[in-house]
């Protein structure tokens, strides 16, 4: 049986996309398959929604696209991080493992330690 | 950054909307094809691949949207949805937006063009550094003042008094010297029109003199070459002037070369030195500069002396410089006040040796910031009145266009709920009235920039005589223009807002059945009759007051003059003192009389030394020989109407009476034996006889000008007795008045030469001209005018008064008919299902159509009341500028009550007859 699906939690779809196209130049579908291959399929992602936030960071300037060809031969829209977009990753990812430290610690005390 | 990014994307996205649109849909396909490739290697057929993917994907057109969103142009796409919808919706009610952009038009240009005016002839100041420090200098004169002989101008103070804001030269001088309470004082004159010739072009020009700190100490540089200095202003200095910038663009061409060639004025040379300033108008006024500046010095040789032989620069009985002064840091106007009324006291006394009932007069220091201000005392009263009107007419404009939004905003009631219920949310709502008024608002905004544009050039035109070429501009005022603009703005929002707020907070449900199907219509609030009374109310009170402006003229149109002003040609001739000392200018101005006679189509002519109806005068004490001498009223008592021991009089050539058409009643009229060297005659009129000769035959009697003091004058012998004129205005009853011939006087000066010839205008001048041409090459003809023309001058501010609110009444009528029309017809609507059940019912329908017109008849008859009433109110304050008192004006006030009542009954007519030819059912069924 595959692990339980989860939605996602609001707000963390821009950090996905950033990793994803950090680690290469992808297409929105390729974007998509990526997530949901190093979250171990665990994640819901709506596949329409995908692309607003994708407009969204490009018109931020935190990646950058341009049209190439795909593996199939097609025409598609590859999107890649730029200098930028790696500075705002790095400080959101920072900022996401002291949040997931502190909300860890919170969540671990016990009675005793009180 | 990430803001400027953001928004070259934003403006890529604009320019390159098809291409992104088409890129955004490649992107969505490719999507979806990739998936369903990836489907079919799982197994599935390719059509439930794709139908799969497209599951997957959800709604294409909403996350499309979202796409949009991210790049900022969704609201714009809303907003152009907006105005698409706004445009069709005041497309298919042209009635409605003609007349909501007519407001508009209406309101914003008339208030623009209004304030635009008044701003420069009331608020505007000096174009000097810092004009509020600025102060003008006056003084007030009490009943027997030493000071007796002026050249300025002179008002009458609530107290009685005199204020004069001139001074002797001499005094001048010692106020400069003694001040230690002001920045340095200094002096002006504007000498008037003087005869300037340079660069081979003779014009007319007024004529500034300025004291030597004058520039100095209003820190005004010239734009070329140098400022007159304190050594130039000195009768041994060389003649030297400045030009404004105006004149030298004109005559010069804008040529740099003009420094240090010669102008001269009134025939005497002048060096050109330099050159003002654009927009440097001088200390006299904020709007229009006069062309030459010289020194004060240069009186003497510009003017000829007093009339008592003195030159003007030592006289200290004629008081004629215009004195200004900058306040000095700390020092309080009430001080220096107090400190140069001392020095002005000892200087009187030192100068004038004042007798002991004599008084001497105080010196006031008044605001300097827009000089003499003579402008704003003209106009201020027309310009406040008129200030009034428009600000009526943009109330009327503002209830027109609440008035139609209330009634729309009504009838589009079900709309809106249709829309919420399709689910727009109450904002989008909102958002839609609102971009129809902001785009009412903006059709309107730039007709009434236009307009007012229009106006403020056409104004000035206006208030401007026909022959006079004065360089008088009116900046566009732009904050009035935004201020207007934005008022009406509001009105139209606020009143489109309100309705559909309330229309939208109702929920759907009832919004949709509420379509007047109720017989009885529980008021909503705000009616339109109230509006639409207000707006009867308004119009009344223009169409009142433009009724009573009209009477006024038409009056002053049929009063007869007493002289016949058709066929008149006037001009003036000013000969040079220079090359004519007295009495050569009389020789002169003879034998222009001479061969101005003999041109082929002049019937007559003949001189005078005040026009007729042209706002002049002289005035001199009027001593009958074997009375006591009884003393001239002061200046004080004759702007006081005291007339008592004075008379007006004329200095006119022989054949005067013959050329304007004035019977002598009594004896005879001036003829050619009445010359230099013959007896001193004159010629009186009726009041005169009145006034001084009460049942006596005045023929024979002999009287003397002045005071009655100088024994110099001699005694004058009356030989005849004119009809009475008109003399200074057409307002004022003929005055007493005697004529005297010019060719016994002294000295003559400028006189005005009256013309009558059937030869038009047009062919008579240039023969005018070459005449005078042959006397003297270097004399040009001043001010060519008809009498009519000059009549009609001194009529300029009732045909502005009469033209400009019969505009405005107008313009306000049409907007009430609409007005009118509109709300009948709402409220008519409203009430078709009501009239339908009374028509079933059995009542009539002249019973019907009657009811509903009580209603308007009521609505008009209250407005107009109020209106009547309100127009009584607006006569006491403009009864000073109307002509006939009393029970005369009651007339215009209540046709104009009678025009707008009808007018509410004509508009309502139509809507309450065609409700009347509803049948029953149809009417029952009406939605």
């Amino acid at each position: 049986m595959p692990p339980k699906q989860i939605d996602l939690l609001q707000g963390t779809l821009d950090l996905l996309i950033l990793k994803a196209v950090s680690l290469g130049k992808l297409h929105g579908y390729g974007v998509l398959l990526r997530i949901q291959q190093i979250s171990g399929e665990q994640l819901i992602i709506q596949q329409g929604s995908l692309y607003p936030a994708l407009y969204r960071l490009e018109a931020s300037g935190a990646i950058s696209s341009e049209w190439g060809e795909s593996e199939n031969n097609r025409r598609a829209k590859y999107y890649s991080l730029t200098a930028a977009g790696r500075k705002q990753f790095n400080a959101e990812t920072a900022r996401w493992n002291q949040m997931a430290g502190i909300m860890a610690t919170i969540l671990n005390v016990t009675a005793e330690e009180i | 950054m990430a803001a400027f990014t953001r928004l070259r994307s934003w403006l890529h996205s604009i320019l390159h909307r098809r291409q992104l649109e088409n890129d955004m849909a490649d992107e969505v396909r490719f999507h979806i094809e990739a998936r369903a490739d990836d489907l079919e290697r799982n197994g599935f057929t390719r059509p439930e691949a794709i139908r799969q993917a497209r599951l997957e994907f959800g709604n294409v057109a909403v996350h499309q949207d979202g796409m949009r969103a991210s790049l900022g142009l969704r609201w714009l796409d809303d907003i152009v949805a907006d105005l698409h919808y706004a445009a069709r919706i005041l497309r298919h009610s042209p009635g409605f937006s003609m007349v909501a952009i007519a407001s508009l038009t209406l309101a914003i240009g008339a208030n623009t063009a209004i304030f635009s005016l008044a701003n420069e002839a009331l608020i505007e100041r000096l174009n000097v550094p810092n004009p509020k420090q600025l102060r003008l200098f006056s003084i007030h004169n009490s009943h027997n003042s030493v000071v007796n002989s002026t050249w300025g101008s002179w008002g009458i103070g609530d107290d009685g008094s005199t204020r004069i804001d001139v001074f002797s030269y001499p005094i001048f001088r010692a106020l400069q010297q003694r001040n230690s309470v002001m920045q340095p004082i200094f002096g002006f004159k504007n000498l008037g029109r003087g005869n300037l010739s340079t660069n081979n072009t003779a014009t007319a020009g007024q004529v500034e003199m300025v004291s030597g700190n004058y520039y100095a100490q209003l820190q005004v540089q010239p734009s070329l070459g140098r400022a007159i200095r304190e050594s130039d202003d000195s009768l041994s200095a060389p003649n030297v002037a400045l030009l404004s910038d105006g004149y030298w663009t004109r005559v010069w061409n804008r040529d740099p070369s003009a420094i240090g060639r010669t102008i001269t004025i009134n025939s005497v040379p002048f060096t050109i030195i330099g050159i003002n300033p654009r927009g440097f108008t001088g200390a006299k006024s904020v709007q229009v500069s006069s062309d030459v500046f010289v020194p004060l010095a240069a009186v003497a040789v510009l003017r000829s002396p007093t009339r008592k032989g003195e030159s003007w620069l030592s006289t200290p009985d004629n008081w004629w410089v215009q004195v200004m002064a900058r306040t000095q840091p700390g020092v309080a106007d009430a001080t220096a006040q107090a400190a140069l009324n001392t020095v002005l006291a000892g200087a009187v006394q030192d100068t004038m040796h004042p007798h002991k009932d004599q008084t001497v007069p105080t010196l006031n220091i008044e605001d300097g910031s827009r000089g003499l201000n003579q402008i704003r005392r003209v106009l201020a009263k027309p310009l406040y009145i008129l200030l009034g009107m428009t600000a009526l007419l943009l109330l009327i404009a503002c209830a027109n266009l609440a008035n139609l939004m209330l009634a729309r905003a009504a009838t589009r009631q079900r709309e809106m709920g249709i829309r919420m219920a399709l689910g727009a949310g109450r904002a989008r709502v909102m958002r839609q009235v609102l971009t129809e008024n902001l785009l009412l608002a903006l059709l309107g905004g730039i007709a009434g920039l236009v307009v007012g544009r229009l106006g403020s050039t056409v104004l000035p035109k206006l208030t401007m005589n026909a022959w006079e070429d004065t360089q008088l501009n009116i900046p566009f005022h732009w904050p009035i223009f935004l201020f207007t603009a934005a008022i009406t703005m509001l009105t139209g929002v606020l009143f489109s807002m309100a309705p559909a707020l309330q229309a939208t907070r109702s929920d759907v449900n009832s919004a949709l059945k509420d379509t007047g199907r109720s017989s009885t219509r529980r008021s909503r609030g705000f009616n339109g009759k109230i509006l639409v009374g207000f707006q009867i109310t308004l119009c009344t009170l223009l169409v009142g007051s433009a009724a009573l402006f009209f009477q006024t003229l038409w009056k002053l149109n049929h009063i007869d003059p007493g002289f016949n002003p058709d066929h008149l040609v006037l001009f003036d001739i000013l000969p040079p003192a220079r090359r004519y000392p007295a009495p050569q200018d009389i020789v002169l101005h003879h034998r222009l009389e001479q061969a101005i006679a003999a041109v082929p189509g002049v019937d007559t002519v003949s001189t005078t030394d005040v026009a007729l109806i042209a706002d002049n005068m002289n005035v001199t004490g009027f001593q009958v020989e074997g009375q006591a001498p009884r003393p001239a009223g002061d200046t004080a008592s004759i702007m006081g109407g005291d007339m008592s021991n004075n008379s007006r009089f004329s200095n006119v050539g022989n054949d005067y009476f013959h050329t304007m058409g004035i019977p002598i009643v009594a004896g005879r009229a001036f003829n050619d034996h009445d010359t230099e060297t013959s007896k001193r005659v004159g010629i009186v009129n009726r009041a005169l006889v009145q006034q001084f000769f009460p049942n006596t035959n005045p023929i024979g009697k002999r009287f003397r000008t002045g005071d009655g003091k100088d024994e110099a004058n001699r005694w004058i012998e009356i030989v005849g007795i004119a009809a009475d004129i008109r003399y200074s205005g057409l307002r004022d009853d003929p005055p007493p008045l005697f004529f005297i011939p010019y060719r016994q006087q002294t000295d003559a000066g400028l006189l005005t030469y009256n013309v009558r010839s059937s030869v038009p205008p047009a062919t008579l001048v240039p023969m005018l001209r070459s005449v005078v041409a042959q006397v003297d090459a270097n004399l040009p003809l001043i001010d060519v005018r008809t009498q009519w023309e000059q009549i009609d001058a001194s009529l300029q501010q009732e045909h502005l008064f009469a033209s400009l609110t019969a505009g405005f009444g107008v313009l306000a009528l049409l907007l009430a008919i609409v007005g009118i029309y509109g709300m009948m017809s709402y409220r008519v609507t409203q009430r078709t299902q009501e009239m339908g059940v009374r028509l079933a019912l059995g009542a009539t329908r002249t019973q019907v159509r009657s009811k509903a017109m009580r209603e308007a008849l009521w609505t008009g008859l209250g407005g107009v009341l109020a209106g009547g009433f309100a127009t009584a109110l607006l006569l006491r304050v403009i009864k000073s500028t109307l002509y006939g008192a009393g029970a005369a004006n009651a007339l215009p006030i209540t046709a104009s009550a009678f025009l707008l009542l009808l007018v509410t009954l004509v508009s309502a007519w139509l809507p309450c007859t065609r409700i009347a030819r509803l049948e029953p059912v149809d009417a029952l069924r009406h939605e």
